[in-house]
């Protein structure tokens, strides 16, 4: 007969080693069903999170965004409230927002990164950007600009909008051209196609498009704005000089005299018409043809970057980037939406059709969803070995963003256009390049 | 005896005090303590992120005066108020004359007429960024319907935003389409105050049409011309917003204003003194021509 007394075991657990067990238990169940489900932590719940946005150029993706935004806010018990402004609004509501020290939780940098303004009033996410860098593959390297200030992560990048060149294949035919792949290319296409009715046209305006283009051209032909410090300036150059001598030419031989008026998406228009040969803009000007002119998008092809003399290409991408106010009130739902959405960056891109260009390496797998499977699109699936933003190669510093927002390069390249001599032209933009980086250094 | 506050003129005084003190702390709060801000912000070195600012004395409107971009931006402002200040009076003008007559719609013209000084600034702007557009313009296909200029494409199509003295033009025309009902009505509520025998009486002793606006109907109206002018010279002068709409101050600058240069230094670039500087070059322009309106006007009140 057995004893049905309970036999002493050897190991013996006492009060504080049962909670100290029990308790890793439950916190490690708890955080494996948290990541499984994709939730944020308990001591999220009940609070709100408000976030400011730019109005998305693909309005699709501000609705796939908005319900991204409160199914997160649903399953995490925080109330959610999105609020989108015309992108050129949001540096004179980010100035309000710090002046009163109170606004959103969650902001956005978009074409104009105010990190290195801001960093010292923003939240340090150097936790969240380097374990997502670690995550997925590392940052591309040109991120760190967009988003570090003296090594460390002010804001971290979302995604950025890549500007190739869109080109009308059936018109580079009818005049026995193939497919471009130098921006000589493309000048000889310019010449031969304006005077048949297809000219081609890059804004030499005060826009955001002219910032991009002509930086573009300018990297393509080796022009560096600065060291990679970003402290010393290098524009004055041959290559500068040889860039917007190109311009001219390309300006003359080629171009539509519209130019001088367009805005951003005035380019979209002109080769939606049918009239335009090629132009150099983002996606979205192809999404307009395809969805506006079908015969017109049946022949449109796209090109990442066009080669510059010396064989370089550049495509200055338009970067959108994540911040955190030191004054917000819910900074830790602010961080776990951005981490949230940083690993759901497929989705993300699938509803920007393609538009959404990832800063994270591994995100670049092929096939990238609304690229990998678009027979013309499928070729900016390399697209981060090409980007660069403003500042090239240095970072995107204050002063660069001044020289940014006052359009001393797209200028440069009107007076050329105009006729203005090359030399004066170079005097006048360093200059006042000079001019801004010596305030910058003095304050 | 009763002590001096307690006097009927004492009373007197505090009632008028009290009445006014509202007026008086509106314009310290929301006028004064701004403008001392842009003041002490255009001495500094303060930047849109950096709270802690530190003296640099004159060094910003040194900055503005060594930017030639500046130089630029007063000309074109000077042109534009000037010009758009012109252009509103005569047509503001011509159209109170029409408005005063009497004729059948009276009242529906009249509520028409100040659509575009009420509708919103953003929705108006952009539906003449449409009829400015360089290939869609609606102003360019009537002009080439009617034989007026060539077909699309061609050299004599106006491109208007994009060709700087048709650029500075298009811009001052908007604000003239925009701001001219307003001087009309002005006027007219002055025309209207003007009694019909001051004018019969005019036109008895035989005085032409000119003649009765010169001498009796401007003197009679000035005051309310004065103030009409000093307001429409505030607003041209600090419009931002028509020129930020259709050009940003491009092609080049061909239409950069002060106020445009300041937001896009002072915001977008975030140096916010050197922003306060430039805008503050407003001051010296705006304050000679109010004390200029306001003497005169004073003076003809006695």
């Amino acid at each position: 007969m057995t004893d049905p007394r309970p036999v002493p075991s050897a190991v013996t657990v006492d009060r504080r080693d049962f909670i100290r067990v029990t308790g890793a238990g439950v916190a490690g169940a708890t955080l494996l069903t948290m990541l499984e489900a994709r939730q944020a932590p308990a001591q999220l719940r009940g609070t709100g999170l408000r976030m400011l946005k730019w109005s998305h150029f693909v309005p699709a993706y501000d609705a796939w965004f908005d319900d991204f935004a409160k199914k997160w806010g649903d399953a995490n018990g925080v109330k959610v409230r999105v609020d989108h402004i015309p992108h050129l609004e949001l540096p004179a509501r980010y100035a309000a927002e710090f002046a009163a020290g109170a606004g959103h939780d969650l902001i956005y940098f978009v074409g104009q990164i105010l990190t290195g303004q801001y960093y010292r009033n923003l939240v340090d996410l150097s936790d969240v950007a380097e374990g997502l860098g670690k995550k997925y593959g590392a940052w591309m390297e040109n991120a760190k600009s967009a988003g570090q200030v003296g090594g460390r992560w002010y804001g971290v990048p979302d995604f950025y909008i890549a500007i190739p060149v869109l080109w009308r294949k059936d018109l580079f035919d009818s005049v026995g051209l193939g497919a471009p792949t130098t921006w000589e290319d493309l000048r000889k296409a310019a010449r031969l196609l304006k005077p048949k009715g297809h000219p081609t046209g890059m804004q030499f305006s005060h826009c955001n498009d002219a910032n991009h283009n002509w930086r573009a051209l300018m990297y393509c032909f080796g022009v560096k704005e600065t060291d990679p410090s970003g402290q010393n300036i290098l524009i004055d150059s041959k290559e500068m000089r040889e860039a917007l001598r190109f311009a001219k030419a390309i300006y003359d031989e080629g171009m539509t005299p519209e130019v001088f008026s367009w805005d951003d998406a005035s380019d979209n228009r002109f080769l939606a018409s049918g009239v335009g040969s090629w132009i150099h803009d983002a996606i979205s000007a192809f999404r307009t043809t395809q969805d506006t002119n079908p015969k017109v998008f049946e022949h449109t092809y796209c090109l990442p970057e066009a080669a510059g003399p010396a064989g370089l290409r550049w495509n200055v991408g338009e970067p959108n980037v994540w911040a955190i106010w030191k004054f917000s009130k819910n900074v830790p739902a602010a961080k776990e939406f951005i981490q949230h959405i940083a690993n759901n960056q497929k989705e993300a891109m699938e509803a920007s059709r393609g538009y959404n260009m990832p800063f994270l390496r591994e995100q670049y797998k092929k096939p990238m969803p609304g690229l990998g499977n678009d027979s013309k699109l499928g070729v900016l699936q390399e697209q981060d070995k090409i980007t660069a933003f403003f500042g090239h190669p240095g970072p995107m510093t204050p002063p660069a963003q001044e020289v940014l927002t006052t359009f001393i390069v797209p200028d440069m390249f009107t007076r050329v256009a105009r006729g203005a001599n090359i030399e004066e032209t170079m005097k006048w933009g360093v200059g006042e390049i000079r001019r801004i980086y010596t305030k910058h250094k003095a304050s | 005896m009763r002590p001096w506050w307690r006097t009927p003129t004492a009373r007197r005084y505090v009632f008028g005090y009290t009445l006014l003190a509202p007026a008086i702390l509106y314009v310290g709060l929301l006028v004064g303590i701004p403008f001392l801000f842009s003041l002490y912000l255009s001495m500094s070195d303060a930047s849109v992120g950096d709270p802690v600012a530190s003296f640099v004395g004159l060094q910003n409107f040194e900055a503005a005066l060594e930017n030639q971009a500046f130089y630029g931006a007063l000309r074109n402002t000077l042109v534009f108020t000037i010009g758009a200040g012109i252009l509103k009076g005569l047509l503001g003008t011509t159209l109170a004359f029409l408005l005063v007559q009497s004729f059948r719609g009276r009242r529906l013209v009249r509520a028409l007429v100040v659509i575009p000084f009420t509708l919103p600034i953003a929705v108006s702007v952009l539906g003449w960024k449409w009829m400015f557009d360089s290939q869609f313009s609606v102003v360019n296909w009537a002009l080439s319907r009617l034989g007026l200029i060539g077909a699309y494409g061609s050299a004599d199509w106006p491109v208007w935003l994009g060709q700087p003295h048709l650029a500075l033009f298009s811009v001052m025309f908007v604000n003239v389409w925009r701001g001219f009902p307003f001087s009309a009505i002005v006027l007219l509520a002055g025309m209207t105050s003007v009694a019909p025998e001051i004018i019969e009486a005019a036109k008895v002793d035989g005085a032409n049409f000119l003649q009765r606006f010169q001498r009796i109907i401007v003197p009679m109206i000035a005051p309310i011309l004065f103030i009409g002018t000093a307001f429409d010279t505030v607003f041209t002068l600090s419009d931002l917003s028509i020129v930020y709409l259709l050009t940003n101050g491009g092609p080049d600058g061909a239409t950069e204003i002060l106020p445009t240069l300041a937001y896009n230094t002072g915001i977008r670039a975030g140096a916010l003194g050197r922003g306060a500087a430039i805008s503050l070059f407003l001051f010296p322009l705006l304050l000679p021509a109010m004390i200029i309106l306001l003497r005169t006007l004073r003076r003809r009140q006695y």
